[in-house]
């Protein structure tokens, strides 16, 4: 999770990463910081982010993010 | 006589208005009538057959086309759900490595299907919409280079509605593939979810798992369903029959004899063109929510208040929202999430930072949306222009955006403040209008001279008393305008900041309700542009 947060403090500083629910409801995380984020959590979980996988459900809240990569490294 | 002919088939095109007589007052009603009588376990049928019976009214026997396409997405999926169960079965046993390879190989064989989809919906859309826009240049270019040859220009009859329903139609497989939803054994639930009479002219587009559940499930007519449903088509009606039908004479005029009007009256015919698009599109949208509340099914919304977006980008979010979400999902993230676009992100990111590094792979996928955008609206330069222009103009807004902030941070100047937002919109909307111009201008030329004399010859000196009477409205008919597009601003900021209109009234003693709805009625009979003097206006998006 730490390593999580710190990637998102890195692309887009100033937020309350560990407590909001609504990043992109908020419109905290456009479309350019969501391909950011997406490259730099391929790499740093060694995973693969299908497109599919890209709504507003799996990238709204840290914690949602984290669920989302553990089901992708599971599969 | 024929049979075909007997029933009416393709003869019911006036149909493909929802205000339309035929329509509101004699399918709607015993549509409506029909489907409260029948049992509930043939309430389903009932809609499936009233929707192919629409369809074949306003289509006759181009109704061919929705059938295939129900028929083969209905294979692709089935055969899709086949594939992926011998994929569970195969790779249940393996160990991790063994399943990823063995996976891979399964997506291959389902990528084959899917594309297989694609390039059916595709190239049915490229012949019948895009074959005679080719030729056409094909031709150009043989001319331009004295080559003695050319090509036949091939005339197909489109029909309506294909380019929603083949959308619809991709979006199942898609989903499917992805596994977003199960593929449907019901042949009957997936035609109904792609054939729903409402909106298969003008969409909105939906997705398999927001409406062909709800559709199927078939609920009672319920009274609550009934009233709002009927309201929602009632403010629809009044945009499109009050305000869209009354400007189309003049916009017809302008942008057809845009060489006798000067760029004061140029502008003007960009502006209200604007206008009457919106009221047109945005007033079917209302009868078409309206309609599928009153058979209790909810339908995504295609317009939330665009004229109050502060950059271009927000206008995409707020007009026509199913399409641009379609290419969102469809196009845009999968192009921004394959691996060439992912590597170009990530060490683009580390040399030009943050903001401008993912920048380069999403004007990739941009440019492609656009395009698609563009090109899905219509086969001519005009609208490939059109979708350029968005293109061109969003990519700006995301190049500008950290100077401004940093402008903007040295002045002092608080973004948020009411003042800037309002300069904001203002700005988008005047964008929007450029762009509203080259997309209904016959032609990119036409559109280029038209903006060129807007710019270059401005004055209102042909907007005098005989240009009104040529285009056969007067004073009146623009009071009634204005009185109309204030009640729908008002309506608009009102859900911007509060919430529904609906709810605010629904909450009314019962006399004051009925009172503001059946003023409301007598509004739009009497204000209403049809009957002598007025030939009824098709859908503006039912050409798409």
């Amino acid at each position: 999770m730490e390593q999580l947060l710190e990637i998102l403090e890195d692309l887009n500083p100033g937020v309350d990463y560990e407590n909001c629910e609504d990043l992109i409801d908020g419109h905290y995380l456009d479309s350019l910081l969501i391909i950011s984020l997406i490259a730099e959590l391929e790499d740093a979980f060694d995973v693969t982010i299908p497109a599919v996988e890209i709504i507003p459900d799996n990238f709204n809240s840290a914690k949602r993010m984290m669920a989302m990569i553990e089901r992708l490294r599971e599969d | 006589m024929s049979l075909a002919s007997l029933l009416g088939a393709g003869k019911g095109a006036a149909m493909t208005s929802f205000f339309a007589p035929e329509f509101f007052i004699l399918f709607l009603p015993l549509a409506v009538l029909g489907y409260a009588l029948i049992p509930k376990g043939g309430k389903k049928y009932w809609l499936l057959a009233a929707s192919y019976l629409f369809y074949w009214f306003v289509s006759g026997a181009l109704i061919a086309y929705l059938l295939a396409s129900t028929l083969t997405v209905h294979y692709f999926g089935i055969w899709l759900d086949r594939v992926q169960t011998e994929q569970k079965a195969a790779t249940a046993e393996l160990d991790k490595e063994a399943r990823k390879t063995l996976k891979k190989k399964y997506r291959k064989k389902q990528l084959a299907i899917v594309w297989l989809a694609v390039i059916l919906h595709v190239g049915v859309l490229l012949v019948v919409k895009y074959s005679g826009f080719f030729a056409v240049n094909v031709n150009r270019v043989f001319s331009a280079f004295h080559a003695p040859i050319s090509v036949r220009v091939p005339k197909h009859l489109m029909p309506i509605g294909i380019s929603f329903f083949s959308l619809q139609a991709l979006s199942y497989v898609l989903d499917v593939y992805h596994g977003v939803v199960k593929a449907d054994g019901n042949l009957g639930r997936l035609a109904l979810f792609l054939a729903f009479f409402p909106s298969i002219v003008e969409g909105p587009i939906c997705r398999y798992g927001q409406t062909a559940e709800r559709l199927w499930d078939c609920k009672q007519i319920e009274y609550r369903n009934l009233t709002r449903g009927a309201q929602r088509f009632l403010f629809g009606m009044m945009k499109k029959l009050v305000v869209a039908d009354r400007l189309n004479s003049f916009v017809v005029l302008v942008f057809n004899d845009y060489g006798n009007c000067d760029g004061g009256v140029i502008a003007l015919g960009a502006v209200l063109y604007t206008v009457q698009l919106y009221m047109d599109f945005s007033g079917s949208m209302d009868a078409v929510i309206g309609i599928a509340e009153i058979f209790g099914v909810p339908m995504p919304e295609n317009f939330e208040r665009p004229f109050f977006s502060r950059t271009i980008s927000e206008f995409w979010k707020r007009w026509h929202i199913t399409l641009g979400a379609w290419f969102r999902d469809y196009l845009f993230y999968p192009v921004t999430a394959s691996d060439k676009m992912k590597k170009l992100t990530s060490s683009a990111r580390k040399k030009i930072g943050n903001h401008y590094g993912p920048l380069l792979a999403g004007s990739v996928a941009l440019f492609c949306v656009w395009l698609s955008n563009g090109l899905w609206h219509g086969s001519d330069w005009n609208f490939i222009f059109f979708g350029m222009y968005h293109f061109v103009l969003i990519l700006l807004g995301n190049l500008i955006a950290p100077p401004v902030r940093w402008i903007n941070r040295k002045l002092h100047v608080n973004p948020e403040c009411f003042p800037y937002r309002l300069l904001q919109m203002i700005r988008t909307t005047v964008l929007v209008v450029i762009g509203e111009l080259f997309f209904r201008a016959n032609g990119l030329l036409s559109g280029l001279e038209m903006f060129g004399k807007m710019v270059t010859e401005f004055s209102v000196s042909s907007f005098n008393r005989a240009f009104f009477e040529k285009c056969g409205l007067d004073l009146h008919d623009l009071a009634i305008v204005f009185v109309t597009v204030a009640i729908v601003f008002a309506v608009s900021v009102w859900q911007e900041t509060r919430g529904s209109v609906r709810d605010l009234i629904g909450r009314r003693h019962v006399a004051i309700r009925w009172t503001i709805w059946y003023a409301l009625i007598l509004f739009v009979l009497v204000f209403g542009a049809y009957g002598f003097g007025y030939a009824p206006v098709d859908p503006l998006y039912a050409q798409f």
